[in-house]
């Protein structure tokens, strides 16, 4: 078998020699259909190393990681534990091995207390145990490895950031040695980071191994000893972090040079006193269980101008999202279309009036991913010709429709009769945005547009929404990344726990201010 | 290195057909093989099934009429499972349809070129009826369409049996279970097919046609693939899961109308012959395709007549259950190996092992 082994001169620094790998991965391959989603892959991870993994949408980080959990055997390579070669028959022969994985989505059981949650599916669990016991252990795990949790709380009550802390524990109080994370910062706010990395460096202290799949390379460059890149399946690169810069790393993702900027340029100038397609006035919103998840707040939406909502994930942004676009009729308070009021109107009605959306989960919620291309990119205009009106539906100027759309969004189609589903979430995003941009004379609502996108998927989305903004349409861009907030949008609103906080000009707001709000301090209290 | 075979996500229509084709065949050497091993000529009985179906003027005559009501209640079937929804009751709405259309048969007095359509209409009606409760559930609250459309089969079936044997049972002929003739009936139109066969033709191809032209087609698919980018779309989910279901138990009572009127003449217990459960069959069989519900009912039609030829051989009549499910396991074997394929790009390192 021929293989690439790991260069010795990517080596953490200052290891000893012969000193073998925690885990060491030699030739992996993996096909799926007409896919090669890993080949040649072969890499080493030391004990007491952070390693960061990084790769463009669809470069085969999970399945890498997938093959390392025991959930996929390689279809070539193999897999070195302590020296030795293994086979992980499943991810219970991982665990066992001490191999233990954190997912983007959490697998708790949310009715559960943490202390439930840590015990479930444990061979060392106690047959009999009070909820007391239990908790008492959970509390000297909970030490043992310096997370603090809240043993007796139920999860559906805990933030994002704790939730992950209870998985974190879970894993290592199954005696992982190698503790693997996806994409885990996505969802915690600025503080939560912080305590999640000192965490991280702590177990990476006693011995511990980490492998950290991101996209936000400022973090990787802080958090990780050293970096592997993935690009098409394979292993283009693995790096000492101290000897290697974020421009490169980018050009060794995707192939080329790309930097995101850092502002949009408008074509036209900024019209201060531009009309207000949208004005909230004390709007509100309680979800089906009548818990309030957005508290009365007015709002104006300019046209030509970017409104940035900052707040860190689960703060009310989908609620607002939801209010902006129809989707949710206020619990209160008055909304204006145009002039006109559509309080508790239908999701249609906004459409129809010139909203466009953009949802934070686009194949859950903008997309049917088993009907075709040609199906979906109608979504917004089957009732009107030249596809429909009438009753009608033209599936010959659906597939017309479609190859519009996807020329003007600049994407390569297999052909209009596919599954939208088989298309990459780059393309996808793309479709979704030059649909609604279509439609979207009026607003356009972008809720976390980058997400799951590669750097250069990224740049193009940005530029549609400047182009957007441009011929005066009031853009609100909901984003968790403080950068992209900063350089498209004209003003920042920014929600915590459910509240407005405030909306502050592009032009007197900045990173510790916004943060400050993110975290729930009040201007005043900042100023203090 | 093994060769691999990987799936395919999108598979040609041509390898489908050639897995269905060889999955036939597989389940008829089976069926030969078994009655070989009961002491049975399978080749004569075979030369026999087919004289007596396709092979002469009496066993197309009683094909067509099989394939009547199985297109329908397979069409009743395949609407609902386009959208994820799935009408177990199509038997009970059959029923309805029948005793609706038997009731102005029996009773009603106007000449027959008013009274058959107005039968018509009554069967459709009486199909979304007794539809109209699960459907009303499922649209609203959410209340699984796929049990209380069974259990209200019972309910229809037991009606027929009450109605034939109690209030409008036959009292010219005393025959058991059922009414007397109606006094109208479909028009035959080539021996004995009558015009029902036609007409059910025509409703599946109206179908395919409506479906893929209309708005609602194309809502109600797209409420089927993901409820949440239909209400994103604005459009009715509730509304549209209603409109599918109502559609659905239509077609089974319009398929339940014409058996009575065309091809039974009477209301009788058991009228319904399993073609409600048998349209599952068919419109699993039709998997995507409206118009294959067409092919789908002949098939299953020819199995029905296949034991009824069996059972004059002195084979048991339960040898048509035991046929029907090796062939639905053989086409899906079929269906699910002809997704496989050497995989397009061939691992690089395949060749340079030992």
């Amino acid at each position: 078998m021929l293989e690439t082994p790991p260069d010795p001169a990517t080596r953490p620094a200052g290891l000893a020699p012969g000193v073998p790998a925690l885990l060491g991965l030699r030739g992996i391959a993996k096909y799926f259909p007409g896919v090669i989603a890993n080949e040649d892959v072969s890499l080493d991870v030391y004990a007491g190393e952070i390693h960061a993994l990084l790769g463009e949408n669809g470069a085969g980080k999970s399945t890498l990681m997938n093959v390392v959990t025991g959930l996929y055997q390689p279809d070539a390579g193999e897999l070195i534990l302590d020296g030795y070669g293994v086979q992980f028959a499943g991810p219970d022969a991982a665990i066992a091995a001490g191999i233990g994985m954190v997912h983007q989505h959490f697998k708790l059981v949310s009715r559960f207390t943490v202390a439930e949650n840590l015990h479930l599916g444990w061979g060392e669990t106690p047959r009999r145990l009070s909820p007391r016991a239990l908790e008492a252990r959970a509390d000297a795990l909970s030490a043992q490895f310096g997370l603090p949790i809240r043993s007796n709380a139920t999860v559906e009550t805990l933030s994002a950031g704790e939730q992950q802390r209870v998985e974190i524990l879970r894993v290592l109080s199954r005696g992982a040695r190698l503790l693997i994370l996806d994409e885990p910062t996505a969802v915690l706010s600025p503080v939560e980071v912080a305590e999640l990395f000192r965490a991280l460096r702590r177990f990476r202290d006693e011995g511990g191994a980490v492998i950290i799949i991101s996209h936000k390379l400022d973090e990787i460059m802080s958090l990780s000893d050293r970096i592997s890149v993935l690009r098409h399946g394979r292993l283009v690169g693995t790096h000492r972090t101290a000897e290697t810069t974020i421009p490169d790393l980018v050009t060794e993702m995707i192939g080329r040079p790309a930097t995101l900027d850092e502002s949009y340029p408008r074509s036209v100038p900024r019209d201060m006193a531009a009309a207000t397609p949208m004005v909230l006035h004390g709007v509100s919103a309680r979800d089906d269980r009548d818990v309030i998840r957005l508290h009365p707040l007015d709002l104006e939406l300019r046209a030509g101008e970017v409104l940035g909502v900052a707040g860190v994930t689960g703060n009310g942004q989908p609620e607002l999202g939801e209010l902006l676009t129809g989707l949710r009729a206020p619990s209160g308070g008055m909304i204006t279309l145009n002039g006109r009021d559509v309080t508790g109107a239908s999701a249609r009605v906004f459409s129809h009036n010139g909203v466009g959306h953009v949802p934070e989960d686009r194949l859950r919620h903008a997309l049917a991913p088993s009907l075709s291309v040609a199906d979906n990119a109608v979504l917004r205009e089957y009732d009107r010709p030249p596809v429909g009106g009438g009753g009608r539906f033209s599936a010959t100027q659906a597939a017309d429709f479609a190859r519009t759309l996807a020329e003007r969004a600049r994407v390569m189609l297999p052909g209009v009769h596919v599954a939208i589903r088989a298309l990459s979430g780059g393309n996808q995003q793309r479709l979704v945005l030059e649909r609604e941009i279509r439609i979207a004379s009026a607003v356009l609502v972008a809720s976390y547009p980058s997400r799951g996108l590669d750097i250069g998927a990224i740049a193009a989305m940005r530029a549609m929404l400047a182009q957007a903004r441009d011929r005066g349409v009031a853009v609100v861009l909901m984003s968790e990344d403080l950068d992209e907030i900063f350089a498209l949008s004209d003003r920042i609103a920014v929600l915590c726990a459910g509240r407005l906080m405030a909306v502050i000009d592009r032009s007197e707001a900045d990173r510790d201010r916004i943060g400050a709000l993110m975290s729930g301090r009040t201007e005043g209290s900042v100023a203090a | 290195m093994s060769v691999h075979m990987t799936r395919l996500s999108i598979v040609p229509a041509r390898r489908v057909a050639i897995g269905r084709a060889l999955g036939l065949l597989v389940a008829v050497m089976i069926v030969g093989i078994t009655l070989a091993a009961m002491g049975r000529p399978p080749l004569e009985l075979l030369t026999l099934i087919l004289r007596s179906t396709v092979g002469s003027r009496f066993g197309i005559e009683d094909l067509a009429l099989f394939m009547t009501p199985l297109m329908l209640t397979g069409a009743a079937v395949w609407v609902g499972v386009r959208v994820g929804l799935w009408n177990i009751g199509a038997e009970g709405q059959f029923y309805a349809g029948a005793v609706a259309a038997s009731a102005i048969g029996l009773f009603g007095t106007m000449p027959a070129i008013v009274e058959i359509p107005l039968m018509a209409v009554g069967g459709i009606l009486a199909g979304m009826v007794w539809i109209a409760l699960p459907a009303a559930a499922r649209a609203w609250l959410g209340v699984s369409e796929i049990v209380t459309t069974l259990l209200l089969n019972f309910v229809a079936s037991l009606i027929v049996f009450y109605l034939a044997t109690g209030p409008w049972a036959d009292h010219v002929t005393g025959a058991l279970a059922s009414t007397e003739r109606l006094r109208v009936g479909l028009p035959e139109v080539w021996g004995a097919v009558h015009i029902g066969f036609f007409l059910s033709l025509l409703a599946v191809i109206a179908l395919a046609a409506f479906l893929s032209r209309s708005r609602f087609g194309y809502e109600s698919a797209v409420v089927g693939a993901n409820p949440e980018a239909a209400r994103y779309a604005g459009m009715a989910v509730s509304r549209n899961v209603l409109i599918v279901l109502l559609l659905s138990g239509g077609l089974a009572g319009l398929a339940g109308m014409i058996e009575v009127s065309g091809t039974v003449h009477r209301l009788q217990g058991g009228l319904a012959n399993n073609y409600g459960y048998l349209g599952i069959v068919v419109a699993i069989l039709a998997r995507r395709s409206c118009l294959a519900l067409i092919p789908a009912a002949l098939l299953m039609g020819f199995i029905l007549d296949t034991g009824i030829v069996l059972q004059t051989a002195q084979i048991s009549a339960s040898a048509v259950l035991a046929i029907t499910g090796l062939v639905m396991m053989a086409i899906a074997v079929g269906d699910e190996l002809s997704a496989y394929a050497r995989p397009a790009i061939q691992p690089k390192t395949s060749g340079q092992t030992s």
